[in-house]
């Protein structure tokens, strides 16, 4: 999972308009509980990853994230003791002693998951549609040598993993058997401080150490900048207000308490519009 | 079959037989009846609630009891009870409860409930003891549905010399439903039956449960402390610990202790046998009721701890 250039709305939109709609939409998924507007933001980042044409990826990034929800499912249901509705009963545990699994909790554990595959998923899609350079580019007029460093830091990663197909690729060449996923990571590591030491000194030669705090390069905002960081707004406004108001109500303790309200489903309709209309529109695009 | 197959199968069948035997089992089970909850502040002095169920779901715990009526907010994943109707814990301020007037010695999510339980919750300030092993406030139990489930019996040891004491405090079990069986004083009567001493602090000073009573309520849980020469002075304290009052002939005192492995001991005794006769009258489910222990004096009752302006 890494970033590469793709012809879609959210790659052509500038890196401040993406970062804000990918941490709305993280915001959202942590300050609202509602299993129903949840469920729209899951539709909605599924569905910015199609538009973003990282639909594989993300279907791929889902995977992992699944087994991890139904992990913190399960370790919710197991360890909390609030909840009325006893549904199983384990007896006496070792070490978590007397065990009864209730409604509540399982439910609750699933909100949980649902929320980490959410906010993984859109971990995903901000790797795979925002480019680092760019993001780190924001912040050069604030530290140039920090964004520098950062900018290395997150390059050594494509290097390396460029570096152990390399390696796997030579090791296989080899007679014997194939490479262990171990021995290609220990050949890639042993050799990171390396590469690390070849960019440190090319960069030395080219003078980088002397550079000056860079000027600031205005660039007009595209139909592209203002519909992701439009979005971005009205998701991360939307789930604040959302969460004040308690018009998308959730509780699971005692007792489960989440009527699916008309306003609770406008709300969800209404963030997951946000979150799909600015891929729409993909004027300047190409195929 | 194959012979993974086979294996495969045997493991779930072993599986299946073990949860099985450690009480596994699909949803809540066989519940309980007649369940009453309590909800006090300052030892018993401020009512908050009180709730009777006369049906509870099986798998009943004392925290889901709780959270049926009241608002309830937890700590440690559901473990401890936060705070009850608003009122929350502090420092010197904590939510602890008792079951047919015995501590638990687990946490609420973990106390089963068992038929005809009462349930007490106390908010109270905790800077003397935080470990109160029992309270009479529950008068007639634990004598009637016992501990835990599990029913006791009750043994009445008497000295001699308060013979009217020992028969008032008789007929109170009586006319509870509970048969108590009379026994010489001193003779004990083990960890598994609720015993309940009559006799003056000067003769009752050499039963091991009265050591409890000399370390004062950290140890023993009662905010009373005998006192003076021959223990004819019964000193009442308040909820910090500090004795606020001093009574003196004719002082009787009604409380339960126990130690960390028994069953809770029940001591009715006094300065002299008119103490011990005041204190066994004072074995009523009406005086006692939501009291952790009480001193008796010339038809006064005195509720422990005792407030200043009490």
């Amino acid at each position: 999972v890494s970033y590469r250039r793709r012809a879609s709305p959210l790659h052509a939109a500038r890196a401040a308009s993406a970062c804000a709609f990918c941490l709305a939409l993280a915001l959202a998924a942590l300050v609202l509980s509602s299993p129903l507007v949840l469920g729209a933001l899951l539709v909605a980042v599924l569905a910015a990853g199609t538009g973003a044409r990282v639909g594989r990826e993300l279907r791929r990034a889902l995977l992992y994230a699944v087994p991890l929800a139904l992990l913190i499912a399960a370790i919710n249901a197991l360890v909390t003791r609030d909840g009325l509705t006893v549904i199983w009963r384990f007896g006496n545990l070792p070490l978590l002693g007397e065990t009864d699994v209730t409604l509540e909790a399982t439910v609750y554990g699933a909100v949980l998951g649902l929320k980490a595959v959410i906010l993984i998923l859109t971990g995903a899609l901000y790797t795979l549609a925002v480019d680092p350079d760019r993001v780190l580019a924001l912040f050069r007029r604030v530290s140039f040598r920090s964004a520098l460093t950062a900018t290395l830091a997150t390059r050594m990663v494509p290097v390396l993993l460029h570096d152990s197909r390399r390696f796997g690729e030579a090791m296989r060449c080899r007679p014997g058997r194939p490479p262990t996923r171990v021995q290609i990571l220990r050949a890639t590591t042993t050799s990171v401080f390396d590469r690390a030491l070849d960019v440190a000194a090319a960069l030395e030669v080219r003078g980088y150490g002397a550079a000056r705090r860079p000027a600031r390069t205005v660039r007009p905002w595209s139909r592209h900048d203002l519909a992701f960081a439009l979005s971005g707004a009205v998701i991360g406004a939307g789930a604040v207000c959302l969460r004040a108001s308690g018009l998308a109500p959730f509780s699971a303790y005692p007792s489960l308490h989440g009527p699916v309200t008309p306003a609770a489903a406008l709300s969800a309709a209404a963030l997951l519009a946000a979150a799909i209309l600015p891929f729409l529109d993909r004027r300047g695009i190409g195929a | 079959v194959s012979l993974r197959g086979r294996t495969a199968l045997t493991t779930l069948v072993a599986l299946a037989a073990a949860a099985v035997l450690a009480g596994c089992g699909l949803g809540a089970g066989h519940g309980a009846a007649g369940v009453t909850v309590t909800v006090t502040k300052d030892f018993g002095a401020g009512p908050v609630g009180t709730a009777t169920e006369s049906k509870v779901p099986g798998s009943e715990t004392v925290m889901r009891t709780l959270e049926r009526t009241f608002h309830v907010t937890t700590r440690y994943g559901g473990g401890f009870v936060q705070s009850i109707d608003g009122l929350t814990g502090s420092a010197e301020h904590d939510w602890f409860y008792y079951v047919n007037g015995v501590q638990a010695a687990k946490g609420a999510a973990t106390t089963p409930v068992h038929s005809g339980d009462s349930i007490w919750w106390d908010f109270h300030d905790w800077r003397a003891t935080e470990t109160i092993p029992a309270v009479v406030g529950a008068f007639p139990e634990p004598f009637v549905h016992g501990i835990g489930g599990k029913r006791y019996p009750t043994t009445l040891e008497c000295a001699s010399g308060v013979q009217t004491a020992c028969t008032t405090v008789a007929n109170a079990f009586a006319g509870a439903g509970v048969a108590a069986a009379t026994q010489f004083f001193g003779t004990g009567s083990g960890t598994d039956s609720l015993n309940v001493l009559v006799a003056p602090w000067g003769t009752l000073r050499s039963a091991l449960v009265a050591d409890l009573l000399e370390h004062g309520p950290s140890i023993s849980g009662i905010y009373a402390k005998f006192g003076g020469p021959g223990g004819r002075e019964l000193e009442l304290l308040n909820p910090s610990g500090h004795a606020v009052k001093a009574l003196g002939a004719g002082a009787g005192l009604l409380a339960a202790t126990a130690d960390n492995s028994g069953t809770p001991t029940w001591l009715v005794t006094g300065t002299d046998a008119a103490g011990v006769a005041a204190a066994a009258r004072a074995l009523r489910p009406g005086i006692l009721r939501h009291r952790f222990a009480v001193a008796v004096q010339g038809g006064m009752v005195y509720p422990l701890p005792l407030e200043p302006a009490q």
